[in-house]
């Protein structure tokens, strides 16, 4: 009797999908427009009003566009994708606690 | 940008390169967060903001990009493991392929076996599996199905049991990553749950029935192994619930006064069909009331805690009625309609009850849904009457169970295929 058997593998890798570069480095964050998307998680709103101010007043943000998610594990609408797309350099996002 | 707690990092880097952006940086700070207080957060700020503001411009460590390639669908690779069963199962645990539990080895030749369960092709997809959007293929749901002792004619189940919970309704994302227990919890109703022999009846959420027992283990297989949520890294669950093991029973249709619940959901009564709920956990309910209105009363008050997700998102909880518990609310006159629209008016919570923290966040949670909330403000379990799910289940005796839900997530049914 053999010492192995072969077996079929029930794993399926991690999926890559899209494409490498989404994330573009800034040269400064003089004047760009920084925008949160709050995933509901406890606190993530008060980070985000310091970390809005923290980034106006010692970076040189122009402004900060906040939205929020109505709960944590749902994706944020396309609206809100829409809006971030069209007004903001830098997107800033809460995952999990 | 990605801003996290020190306990989410591996689910944040993961679920970032299954979706293609492994080189979005993430600010990481230390867990837990929510709990700080306003102060506590502020002096958080002061530091983040400066790694933030480092890594904006390019400052974070250069991580391998994540590649161009497209999603490939490529058959199982053929693996040397050792005979031995034993050594077998060892070698499982060291590849994270296990449950906990002893395996069965996907052979060739088993895997051959179980496809012959169904008509699909081997090589088609059923669905890309959330949180780490592994490719189901018929093929590799088949060696997830044989290493958890499915019976072939059990494959079209568990087919329609992985297309109903990627169904976006569902939300197996959060439901596989979340700290909460959730795990989906299978009832099959229609002709083939008695004769596949699908307990319905006594112990139907207990041990005893391979059907029961290894549709639901091969069901959390796959989610393990194809969607890629393992338990301390993508699963993030704080306990967790057994129900993870497996979760699956049929419906007793025989014994229930009402249609069965696949018609009562728009499929044809001769139809099988899986429906898939994101269950929390089970509470036995025991009242030996032969009263319709009373039982009515007790049993709603018994679905309502201040620690409810159902409560705090407007969810779906259910409640598997049992055969004797059905009865007397049928004699009493009720339909099952009539038996959800009472249990949600009469299961409602006063938003005061909550803790502080809690009532705000219920505030914004449901703040679309029904306006300005107070602390007078009756909250209902679900938006709907009909956000109540009711099965008829089990055998003989006055227990009925409340199978609360992860909230955020909606029963999803699938027909079962050939």
């Amino acid at each position: 009797m053999s010492d192995t058997q072969t077996v079929l593998d029930p794993v399926a890798s991690v999926a890559v999908v899209g494409s490498a570069g989404v994330f573009q480095p800034l040269t400064s964050l003089q004047g760009r427009v920084v925008g949160f998307i709050d995933n509901s998680k406890p606190n993530f709103n008060l980070l985000a009003d310091d970390l809005g101010e923290l980034l106006m007043s010692k970076y040189g943000v122009a402004r900060v566009v906040r939205h929020r998610k109505p709960t944590a594990s749902v994706a944020a609408s396309p609206a809100v994708f829409a809006d971030i797309k069209k007004e903001c350099d830098l997107v800033i996002t809460g995952s999990g606690d | 940008m990605v801003v996290c707690s020190t306990a989410f990092i591996t689910l944040g880097r993961s679920q970032l390169k299954a979706l293609g952006c492994a080189d979005l940086p993430v600010a990481v700070m230390p867990h837990p967060f929510g709990v700080r207080s306003r102060d506590q957060v502020r002096e958080l700020a002061v530091v983040l903001v400066d790694e933030i503001a480092r890594l904006a411009t390019g400052g974070g460590e250069k991580l391998v990009p994540a590649g161009t390639s497209a999603v490939t669908v490529a058959a199982a690779a053929a693996i040397e493991m050792p005979a031995d069963l034993i050594a077998f199962n060892d070698a499982c645990e060291q590849r994270h392929w296990s449950d906990g539990l002893p395996l069965v080895p996907p052979t060739a030749a088993r895997v051959e076996a179980m496809l012959a369960g169904s008509r699909r092709r081997r090589d088609e997809v059923v669905a890309r599996v959330a949180p780490g959007f592994g490719v189901a293929t018929v093929e590799r749901i088949a060696i997830n199905a044989v290493m958890a002792g499915c019976r072939p004619h059990y494959l079209p189940l568990l087919i329609a049991a992985v297309e109903a919970v990627a169904d976006e309704r569902f939300n197996l994302q959060g439901i596989q990553a979340t700290t909460n227990s959730a795990t989906p919890w299978i009832i099959v109703s229609g002709p083939q749950a008695a004769s596949l022999g699908f307990n319905a009846g006594i112990n139907c959420l207990g041990q005893g029935a391979r059907a029961n027992a290894t549709l639901g283990r091969a069901l959390r297989l796959v989610m393990q192994n194809i969607g890629g949520a393992l338990p301390g890294a993508m699963d993030r669950a704080t306990q967790g619930q057994p129900g993870k093991y497996t979760f699956c029973c049929g419906e007793n249709e025989a014994a229930s006064p009402w249609a069965p619940l696949h018609v009562e959901r728009g499929f044809a009564a001769t139809d099988t069909v899986v429906t898939v709920v994101g269950a929390a956990g089970t509470l036995n309910l025991n009242s030996h009331s032969k009263d319709a209105a009373d039982l009515i009363r007790v049993l709603a008050e018994s679905l309502v805690y201040p620690t409810s997700n159902d409560l705090h998102f407007a969810g779906e909880p259910w409640l598997i009625l049992s055969p004797e518990h059905a009865e007397v609310l049928a004699r009493g006159g009720y339909s099952k309609a009539d038996v959800k629209q009472l249990l949600w008016a009469q299961s409602t919570m006063l938003a005061g009850r909550y803790a502080r923290r809690d009532f705000e966040r219920v505030v914004h949670a449901r703040g679309a849904e029904l306006g300005a909330i107070s602390a007078e403000t009756a909250l209902p379990l679900a938006a709907t009457p009909d956000g109540i799910g009711i099965l008829v289940a089990g055998g003989p005796g006055t227990h009925s169970v409340y199978v609360p839900t992860f909230g955020q997530t909606r029963a999803v049914s699938r027909r079962v295929g050939d």
